[in-house]
Formats: C-alpha cells, structure tokens, sequence
C-alpha cells in the first residue's frame, strides 16, 4: 500500500485507480441506487407515496405509467434534486447527503427542461457545464460528445436557433459530458422525430455497457421494454408493478393498460 | 412542555403582566411627579419606551429562533419565530403611534426623525418583510425557511442601522430635542419605567407563549385534516 | 480552494457573456438612468437649491433604483430553460453559486453606477475633481452591499406571489445604513473635502459589505435547496 520502493506517482494513481467505480468488483454485487420508504408530499398532494427500490450495476429501470404518477417526482428524488419528506435514498450504501456536493458528480440528469442557455451555442453550453463538474481536458471531451450525439455540425449554433431534436440531443449531452455512472433520464423521446429518436436509441443502447446504472422515465412503451433490464409501473405515487423484463411476455402494452386498468 | 402546560402558563404570565400593567398606569397617571418641561404629555414614555424595548427583545427572539430552526428544522422553533415576531411587530406599532402622538403634543410636531422612532420604524417594515415571505411564498415550507432568513439577515443589520441613524442625527443636529428625560432621569421616573419594562416583558411572555400554542394547534389541525382528506 | 474560486469563475463568466450578448440589462438600466436624471431635473425647484446639495443623496437613489431593475433579473436568465436546475445539480457548493451570481450582479450595477455618476455630473455640471477615485470606491462599495444583499434576496422574492415588487421591501429598510455612511461620503467628496473626513463612513460602508457577504454566503444554501 505505502509508496516504499515505488515512486508517489504511481501510488497515487494506483490508489485513484481503485477508487473507480471500474476496477471495483465488489461493488457489482452491491446496490447502486437505493430507495426505501421515500415520499414526497406537496402540502395535501402525495406525489410519491412509499417507494422502495434497489439497483445493481448496470441495470436499466425503465418506469412506466400514466401523467400525474409522480414519475418525475421519483426522478428528482433519485438526482437529489428534492428532499424527500419521509424516506431516504442510497447511492452506493451511503445516504444522500445535501450538505455535500461531490456525489453529484456520479449523477446525470436529463429533465423535462434542457437547463440550455438559449444565447450561449451549444459548444459554449457544453463547455460550461463541463468547468462546473471539473472536466480535465474539456475541449475535448466537448467535442467528442457533440460528435457521439450528431451535433458537430452545429457546435457554434445558438441553442434558441437549434430545433427541438438538437436541443434534446444536446441536453442528453450535458447529461453524460462528465461520464456519469447513474444517469436518469425523464422522457427522452418526447418530440422527437423519428431520425432523432433513432440516435437517442443508439446512445441508449451504448448506456447499457454493464457500469452504468440507468433510470427511465417514458410513455414510450416499445423502446422503453427494448431498453430496460427492470421495468417499473407507477400510478398514484405508487409502483403498481416491478419485475425484471424477463417476466414479461410478448405484449407489454396490452398488459400495461390492464395493470393500469386494475389499479385505476 | 406539554401544551396544556404552555397555554397555562402563557395565560398566568398575561395575566400577571397585565394586572402589572393596571399598575404601571395607575402609577404613571397618580404617582410620579410631571416633568417640567413637557407636562403631562411626557406620561407617553412609560408606554412608548418599553414598548420599543420589547419589540427588539421579541425581534431578537424571533431571530434566534429562525437561526437554529435553520440547523435543526423542528417545525416548532419557526412556530415559535413566527410567535415571536408577531408579538414584536404589535409593541413596535404601539411605540410608533404613541411617538408621533407625543410628538405632536409635547412639541407641535408628528415626526422628527429621531434616532430610536427611525430605528423602530425601519425594525416594523423588516418585521412586515418577514410576514409576507411567510405567508405569500408560493410553497408554504420553503415560505418558513426564507422568513428565517429575512429574520436573521434582519436581526445583524439593526446594529448597523442603529449606528447609522444616531450617526446621521449627529451630523443633522434637530432644533428641537427630542429628550425623553433630562440629562439624567429623576428616581421616581426611573421606577416608574422599569416597573413599566417589567410588565411589558411579562405581558410580551404571556402573549407569546399564548400565541405559541395556538400555532401548534393550527398545525395540529393541518395535519389532521391532511390525513383526513386521503 | 482552487476548484473553488474556478467554479465561481466559470459561473460569473457565463453571466458575463450572456449578458453581453444580448445587452438586455444594460441597456435597460442605462436608459432609466438618463431619464431619471431628465425628470428630476424637472422635479427640483432650482431656486431652493443647487446641484452640490442635492446630488449625493440622488445618485445614490438612482443607482438604487436601477440596481431593483437590474438585480431582480439575476435568476430569470436561468429561468429560461431551468437552468439553475443544472447549476444546482452540478457539484458546485451554493455558496459558490451565491458568490457567482452577486459578482456578475456587481459587474452591471456597477457599471451603471459610474454612468451615473457621469450623468449627474453631465446634466448638472458636478465637478469632482481630485477625488474622483474615492468616490469610485465609495460607491464600488455602496454597489457590492447592494448587491449582496439584493442576490440574496431576489431568490427569496421570486418564490412569492408578489415576485420582484418584494424585493424592496425587504432590502430597502436593510440598506438604510449604506444609504446614509454612502451619501455622506459622496458629499464630501463632492464637496472636495480631505479624504480623512470620510474615513469614518468608509470603514463603516466596508463592514457592512462584508457583513452582508458573509450573510449572503451562509443563507443562500437554505433559499435554494429544494
């Protein structure tokens, strides 16, 4: 362990190495992302009512369910981006802590709004985000990211004068510039067209490389089952219904609508 | 405490602090000699002064309560800030209508901008800061939590708008003095005014803690009628 | 510390260059500083009084005034596209984003500042001579309590029904002591006095700056979370 022989710079970055979330084996067995007994109430509104749920490595929930479950809700929970009023939420064993703020690091969110500044161009957006979570190197990864996503052609275009598309596309690139190993993802299809949706689905696809631990929220049942390792159903604050995807059979949709139905 | 034991003892302190307050008036009205200069009128000070007193006690209190509800986020210590600066906003309008009124008595004039009156005046519009944050913030949790800011960011500026205003007077001397008592104030005055702080203080106590249990019931009430509607 | 003070950078930095981009909030405070000055021209009895009397005590309410306009707009460029979000879901500590946001707050008002001080020196023939560098510093430190204080407080204010028409209400009884040490320094200068003069409302105007910094820094934390 202690440097002896060895010179301190290859200590360090050996020591740097097994702190990553790679070379640590152990942890693929542990829970990435937990959640027990979380709600959150707005005044008289449950919006989240009693949820538990545990994510290992590289698993990818996928939670499905009608407008007004509380989906998004569970998503700012899961990013920290709320306290809940009960309950509490895991990120590798240990509790969220709001005082902190190096854990966000781990954390990518794709949210309803792109958080874009519609005067900067979207290299500038990138890059700034980029500083924030202290990207060595970030010109590059900058670039990278906008090409992975189709956007280099535009790289100095204003976001206000990107369609909507490019701006979701960019907005999933800020989700994943600083390499994130949770990423929540709160309806990524919506207003997509079919082009665009089928480059999301392809960075989707790549999320699912066995280190990234993904959470999804989308009405959009077919990717949603093609993607996901675990499905959840959400209605009321509540998950109606949880299994692994292997539990479903050929027809999702027409079981969704019966779960939904049923609970209704 | 036990609220049974709070709504007791806030009701003996009242009480207690009005039948003090009976006291005072008795003494202010029969008891103490006139001031030579100003008459009668003067009487104002046993009200106007300790009530400007206790609105900066209670302002205080509301503060301090707002700065540990910060920390610890127990539910009573902002209803006990909230107890607090009510109570306080009520002596720091009793001080800013007796001052004008013994100023237009005494000395021909409403308002002279003397040091204390400003600095009440300006501690009523940080109070009123205080309760509109509270009540029109659009979520009501959050709406506690900013009013404690505006209650603690209030409360380390007065010293300096203290400072500032006596500062001012110094360099903008008023022909007239506003001097409440002489250079030193005689002994049967000086009685007359703390058994004055004293009830004020008391009668403050009561009301707060009063004040105190019937936000914990509110909240009890909100509560229950929360689970009562799922 | 250095990540820190980067971070701090990065966000003041993109205030910066959006603001400048679209040069809404200069623009907008530039304006009402002329017409301001127009109209109170017409509001003063010149016979009563002359310029020399009367301008600290106007400088200071106009820059007052604008700084309203200006500070009050600190959040909505974020607003836009939920932004801030991102901001508070970075690793960037609140205090830092505090810090960020009333620098970039300083930048403007404090440009607009010595426009008004150019102003009311153009329009009423002030002159201020040898100590035009005090009075920078005087009114640099006027802008930064104004400042700390109004970011703060423009958080608190937007979550209300009332929105921005709050924000006076909350800072203006808070400024009183800046207001006075700050009108009473500018007249002196103004007046060409000794700098020793004004010693006292510097020193005083300086520690309410960092008190309201101090402030600022802590209790920003507790307005945004959630």
């Amino acid at each position: 362990m202690w440097p002896g022989t060895q010179d301190w710079g290859s200590w360090l970055t050996s020591v740097s190495v097994s702190a990553h979330p790679e070379a640590d084996e152990k942890a693929s067995t542990n829970p990435v992302l937990q959640a027990q007994g979380l709600v959150r109430e707005y005044g008289s509104v449950i919006a989240v009512d009693e949820i538990d749920l545990s994510l290992a490595r590289g698993e990818f929930l996928t939670i499905f369910g009608p407008n007004g479950a509380g989906k998004t809700s569970l998503l700012a929970l899961l990013a920290g981006a709320l306290r809940p009023s009960r309950g509490q939420v895991w990120l590798r064993g240990e509790p969220l802590d709001f005082g902190e703020v190096e854990w966000r690091r781990r954390i990518g969110v794709l949210s309803h709004q792109s958080f874009l500044y519609g005067h900067l161009s979207a290299e500038e957006n990138l890059r700034f985000y980029g500083q924030l979570f202290g990207l060595s190197d970030v010109d590059n990864v900058v670039r990278d990211k906008l090409q992975h996503l189709g956007l280099q052609e535009r790289a100095a275009s204003l976001v206000r004068d990107l369609s909507h598309g490019m701006r979701q596309r960019l907005a999933l690139a800020r989700a994943l510039l600083h390499d994130p190993d949770i990423v929540l993802l709160d309806e990524p299809y919506t207003g997509l067209d079919p082009s665009a949706a089928l480059v999301l689905q392809g960075v989707l696809s790549d999320l699912r490389d066995g280190r990234r631990t993904v959470v999804m929220v989308t009405h959009n049942l077919s990717e949603g089952v093609a993607l996901a390792t675990t499905v959840a159903i959400m209605n009321r604050g509540r998950f109606v219904w949880q299994g692994k995807r292997a539990e479903l059979g050929d027809d999702f949709g027409q079981f969704y609508h019966s779960v939904i139905e049923g609970h209704g | 405490m036990s609220s049974k034991k709070i709504l007791l003892t806030g009701t003996v302190l009242a009480m207690i602090g009005l039948i003090w307050l009976g006291a005072v008036y008795w003494m202010s009205f029969f008891w103490v000699s006139t001031e030579v200069t100003q008459g009668i009128a003067q009487r104002i000070m046993y009200v106007h002064v300790p009530a400007a007193w206790t609105s900066f006690l209670a302002f205080g209190l509301a503060a301090l309560f707002s700065a540990v509800y910060l920390w610890l986020r127990d539910e009573r210590l902002d209803r006990a800030a909230v107890s607090a600066a009510e109570g306080g906003m009520v002596f720091a309008t009793i001080m800013l209508t007796t001052g004008p009124l013994w100023g237009k008595i005494a000395w021909g004039t409403y308002w002279t901008w003397e040091p204390r009156l400003t600095l009440t005046l300006l501690l009523w519009f940080i109070f009123l800061g205080y309760f509109l944050v509270r009540s029109s913030t659009e979520n009501p949790e959050k709406g506690k939590r900013h009013a404690a800011v505006v209650a603690i960011v209030g409360a380390l500026d007065i010293p300096f708008i203290h400072l500032s205003v006596i500062w001012f007077r110094s360099l903008h001397p008023e022909p007239v003095v506003i001097k409440a008592e002489g250079p030193t104030l005689p002994g049967d005055m000086l009685t007359t005014l703390l058994m004055s702080l004293g009830a004020f203080t008391v009668l403050f106590l009561g009301l707060f803690l009063l004040r105190y249990s019937l936000e914990n019931l509110r909240s009890e009430l909100d509560t229950r009628s929360r689970h009562a509607s799922v | 510390m250095r990540n820190y003070l980067k971070q701090i950078g990065t966000i003041l930095w993109k205030d910066l260059l959006v603001e400048f981009r679209t040069r809404e909030r200069l623009i907008t405070m530039g304006a009402f500083v002329v017409l301001v000055a127009i109209l109170f021209n017409y509001a003063t009895d010149w016979v009563r009084v002359s310029p020399e009397d009367i301008a600290s005590g106007l400088i200071w309410m106009t820059i007052m005034f604008a700084g309203l306009l200006g500070v009050g707009r600190t959040f909505h460029l974020e607003a836009e596209n939920g932004a801030f979000q991102g901001i508070l879901l970075s690793p960037v500590p609140k205090d830092a984003i505090f810090l960020a946001k009333a620098l970039a707050n300083f930048v403007f008002l404090y440009i607009v500042a010595l426009l008004v001080v150019a102003v009311f020196m153009f329009f009423f023939g002030l002159e201020v001579g040898s100590n035009f560098g005090m009075l920078t510093i005087v009114i640099g430190l006027g802008v930064l309590a104004f400042v700390a204080l109004g970011t703060l407080f423009t958080a608190v204010s937007t979550g209300t029904r009332m929105g921005d028409t709050l924000l006076p209400v909350l800072i203006f009884p808070l400024l009183a002591p800046v207001v006075i040490y700050g009108t009473t320094a500018t007249s002196q200068f103004l007046a060409g006095r000794p700098v020793t003069e004004a010693e006292g409302s510097i020193r005083m105007l300086a520690a309410f700056v960092l008190m309201a910094f101090f402030l600022g820094w802590w209790l920003f934390r507790f307005v945004v979370e959630d």
